[in-house]
């Protein structure tokens, strides 16, 4: 049966669509630690190249990877991503993001000027995201509203 | 058999509820690793006002537009884009502006939690408004003060040109309990135990004069002594002390003597937390919680959540060694302040 939605129902879906986009990164204020404090919102940076080390640690995972800059010179820089064992309950291994690989970084550098950025968006040298989200990967609820753990 | 007996009958069964997992000595096998991950949100949004449940079209649309929100953010980017803006992304709280990292790492479920047959729009249960209580006069100030610590950091030293003493960064010491790995951010290891952001494991071992709960994000364990006494009110842990005492087949945890630092935001260490554990089935159990901290808020508040057993492990999570961020924030502050000296000098 097919239902009408009435306008007391999309101010209750909308008021559910913002409690779920409140758990979003971006837009929580519950994790480990404010990006903000670490990372300098002036210094942009676009970091292209290949994955020398993953270090698959807590509370924060850091990839790191090799650039070349315009004059031929290369530098190591560390990203920061989330923590590694949710990923490791989802089957992926340290060795996943495989060294020589080449990734793209966008993200911010930190207020101290070493290499080290934010991983805000990391992802392959085409584009695509190295590891895809939760759905259909063990997460606790396959089916969307159905639940379905173990 | 006459009606009357069919129905004490009845009552014995269900009283026994012989299908939950049982110890030797009879009581009920809480042992096992659980998955709280939930979108059900602890404090209900304020437009369902009093509204406790959501109907199964409801659930399948919070579901939906998690699923939709996730396989948006798993879509391959342009691999020719260019660096953020400068001035920073506009991300808010903990992204500060400069954003956090890809949605992947998040693991905060794909769906509400039913109890009873329903699903929840909050753990909070009382107050009815799923809200938390009032502040009391204490507990308004104390957010105050918290406010200008907890504020962004959005890239200027705000401490110095305001004249705040300490600052926010003074000493790693004012610095957020999770910050400085030594308790799981958002309660995650109470008590409550609270769903969190991604890492909601918990684990529970199980003896006769003893249960040990362990979350997985900073091994946050706590032990609770069956039938015990609480320690002299001079001894004040990080995670309170734990005494428990079965009330038939729900084990009743009784949690005080915190420190000032209580992982539930806000609470001190007033801290009160009455905890119940109770089996339903071999697949989960229902885990139950009243706080009250008579210094933060006007009256005690309650709520519960369904607790799914999962064949997952929990990881080892060794927080310390690995906290980079830690020393970035804090000579990301340093920086900042010398900037303004810099500027100062010139």
């Amino acid at each position: 049966m097919k239902q009408i939605m009435s306008s007391k129902n999309w101010l209750l879906a909308a008021a559910l669509g913002a409690s779920v986009l409140s758990l979003v990164p971006g837009q929580n204020a519950f994790a480990h630690h404010a990006f903000g404090a670490e990372f300098d919102p002036n210094l942009p940076l676009l970091l292209k190249g290949p994955v020398v080390k993953v270090e698959w640690i807590n509370p924060h995972t850091w990839i790191h990877l090799e650039v070349t800059k315009p004059g031929g010179k290369k530098e190591i820089w560390m990203v920061e991503g989330g923590t590694p064992n949710s990923l490791l309950r989802r089957g992926l291994k340290r060795d996943s993001l495989q060294i020589g690989q080449q990734i793209v970084v966008d993200g911010y550098q930190a207020k101290d000027r070493s290499n080290r950025a934010n991983g805000r968006d990391v992802t392959l040298a085409d584009g695509q995201k190295f590891f895809m989200g939760s759905s259909g990967t063990g997460a606790p609820y396959d089916e969307p509203g159905k639940d379905s753990r173990k | 058999m006459g009606l009357q007996n069919v129905l004490l009958f009845g009552m014995v069964v269900s009283a026994w509820s012989a299908e939950i997992p049982r110890t030797p000595d009879g009581r009920p096998d809480l042992s096992g690793v659980y998955d709280i991950a939930t979108l059900t949100p602890l404090v209900r949004p304020v437009a369902l006002g009093e509204r406790l449940t959501l109907t199964d079209a409801e659930a399948i649309d919070v579901a939906k537009r998690a699923a939709a929100f996730k396989a948006a953010t798993s879509k391959s980017s342009d691999p020719n884009r260019k660096a953020p803006p400068a001035g920073g992304d506009g991300s808010e709280g903990a992204s500060g502006n400069v954003g956090g990292y890809n949605t992947v790492w998040i693991d905060n479920g794909s769906g509400s939690f039913k109890i009873d047959g329903k699903w929840r729009t909050s753990l909070i249960t009382d107050p009815a408004n799923g809200q938390m209580p009032a502040l009391t006069a204490e507990g308004k100030k104390r957010a105050a003060a918290r406010a200008v610590y907890a504020r962004p950091n959005r890239g200027d030293a705000f401490w110095i040109k305001e004249g705040i003493s300490p600052g926010p960064y003074d000493d790693p010491e004012l610095r957020p309990v999770a910050e400085r790995c030594l308790l799981s951010f958002g309660s995650g290891g109470g008590p409550p135990m609270l769903p969190i952001l991604y890492n909601n494991l918990k684990q529970i071992v199980q003896t006769k004069d003893t249960v040990m709960l362990l979350n997985e994000m900073v091994h946050d364990a706590r032990v609770i002594r069956i039938n015990g006494q609480h320690e002299p009110s001079d001894i004040r842990r990080w995670l309170g002390d734990s005494i428990g005492r079965w009330d038939g087949d729900t084990l009743v945890v009784d949690t005080t003597n915190f420190n000032d630092y209580p992982a539930l935001a806000g609470a001190t260490r007033t801290l009160h937390v009455i905890e119940k554990f109770k089996r339903l089935d071999d697949k989960s159990l229902l885990y139950s919680f009243t706080v009250d901290d008579p210094t933060v808020w006007t009256k005690p508040w309650s709520g519960e959540i369904l607790w799914p057993a999962t064949n997952d492990r929990i990881y080892e999570y060794a927080c310390h060694e690995g906290n980079y961020s830690f020393t970035g924030i804090m000579r990301g502050a340093r920086e900042l302040e010398a900037q303004i000296e810099k500027k100062a000098t010139k």
